[in-house]
């Protein structure tokens, strides 16, 4: 029974350092505000993903306080009021790639993720075209999507001295290691 | 057998769990933001800082008293006392800053120092900030028979800690210990105090309505002096990169030291209109994207 036991803790274990995870922890993202006026982007190096090849599962989430515009103001008025970050810290993304794909050292590979987006506590089922590298034993995966601010329910300030496109271009790039 | 299928419900349950990464905040001690609108909150300087290479410009204005009312347009029509200021932030913990008042002609030159700020995990429960400022009178004062004071008697020096927490959502106050000194008190002087050491305890608040609109509140008691307090309440308005500051408030005076020892009309009948405008310029950038 005991040898049973540890058998199966053993095989648990084992299972999991077989699996092709690949964790990260600061990977930057960029989101672009293209208005007619204005143009910034905000920027991150703290975000954080999972891509478990195994079990086909994709994982990533930010702590949006880390967002920086280059304006202080800027970015409190961000914080404060359009992404309430006090309320909804995170920006997260749950899915799975539509097919996994056969990775070979140093090749990318084109593929394309499906799951949930959830930012200022709403939710929505997305598709994101990204790309996959891998180097050794490391992942590197770069994607690009688009957010309609107006899905996620957050506002856009009307007079304000930035102007906000209700378009915002995200771009994401992480080195995931086994 | 049982407990070990137990286990292995177990343990797959574990592993189903371990499947998504746990969410944990990047920003441990993450600082409160905007515990006031602005640098300014009716006539008192706040714990809001100036960022690094920014400058901060806020033109303060105050009118007649309400009581002559509507001929003269509860007035405004007795012209304003206008005070100018400029602050640049050189880090995000220490500004300076000079200043013009109209009243009695004060050149101010003041700077600010950041301590630490309140956090969001309550670590740090409070933000607290210092103040420091001198002023010269440069009034024409030369129809005075003993003649005109010296530079070193129209000088005027104020100090002030600022203590301030973001209570809730919509709820600021700010605690603010101050001091003013006089080195000579002419009486030619537009100030209603006799001593030369002023000593006061302000205090300031701000009730959010919305995320560009709060309703703000000024009270300065006297410590040391049997002056009349200082009253002022007021809304601030966030509109385009400006806060508008608009109030009522009981002295004409718009720099520390005056405020301290100006003396203040009756709540009320005596109120006078006031408006600062805040404005932030970046420096740093080439590009102006405002």
């Amino acid at each position: 029974m005991r040898f049973l036991i540890i058998l199966s803790l053993l095989l648990s274990i084992h299972w999991s350092v077989q699996a092709q995870k690949f964790k990260g922890e600061k990977g930057e993202i960029v989101f672009i505000s293209q208005a007619p006026l204005s143009e910034f982007e905000g920027k991150s190096n703290e975000l954080n993903g999972l891509v478990d090849l195994e079990n086909n599962l994709l994982d990533f989430f930010i702590d949006l306080n880390t967002l920086k515009t280059g304006i202080g103001l800027r970015d409190r008025h961000m914080r404060e009021n359009y992404l309430e970050t006090k309320k909804f810290p995170f920006a997260e993304f749950t899915g799975k790639l539509k097919t996994v794909p056969k990775l070979t050292n140093g090749t990318p590979v084109n593929v394309v993720a499906s799951g949930q987006f959830k930012i200022h506590g709403v939710e929505k089922n997305i598709e994101v075209p990204g790309q996959l590298t891998l180097e050794g034993n490391e992942l590197l995966l770069k994607a690009s999507f688009k957010v309609l601010l107006s899905d996620y329910k957050i506002s856009i300030p009307k007079v304000m001295f930035y102007e906000l496109a209700e378009e915002q271009i995200v771009n994401l790039s992480i080195r995931l290691k086994k | 057998m049982k407990k070990l299928i137990l286990l292995w419900i177990a343990l797959g349950i574990n592993f189903q769990l371990s499947a998504q990464l746990e969410r944990k905040l990047s920003t441990e001690g993450q600082e409160v933001d905007l515990i006031f609108h602005a640098p300014r909150n009716i006539n008192l300087l706040t714990v809001e800082p100036v960022d690094k290479g920014t400058l901060h410009f806020a033109i303060m204005h105050t009118f007649g008293t309400l009581d002559g009312g509507l001929r003269n347009l509860f007035g405004i029509d007795n012209g304003a006392s206008i005070q100018f200021s400029f602050e640049y932030g050189f880090n995000d913990k220490f500004s300076l800053g000079a200043a013009r008042q109209g009243l009695d002609k004060i050149y101010n030159l003041y700077g600010r120092y950041h301590f630490f700020k309140q956090t969001y995990d309550d670590k740090v429960p409070f933000s607290l900030s210092a103040m420091g400022g001198a002023g010269v009178n440069t009034s024409d004062y030369s129809f005075l028979i003993e003649g005109d004071p010296s530079f070193v008697n129209r000088t005027s020096y104020a100090f002030q800690l600022m203590a301030a927490r973001r209570f809730s959502d919509k709820i600021s106050v700010q605690v603010s210990p101050m001091m003013a000194y006089f080195t000579d008190m002419n009486p030619i002087f537009f100030l209603e105090g006799d001593q030369n050491l002023y000593l006061a305890l302000g205090m300031s608040g701000k009730y959010k309505v919305s995320g560009k609109a709060s309703l703000t509140l000024q009270w300065i008691p006297n410590l040391n002096s049997d002056l009349r307090n200082n009253v002022g309440l007021g809304i601030d308005l966030e509109a385009g990169g400006h806060v508008f500051q608009m109030y009522f408030v009981t002295s004409p005076a718009l720099n520390e030291q005056y405020l301290l020892a100006g003396g203040n009309g009756v709540p009320g009948e005596q109120f006078r209109l006031g408006f600062n405008v805040n404005r932030v310029f970046a420096t740093k950038r080439s590009r102006m994207d405002w």
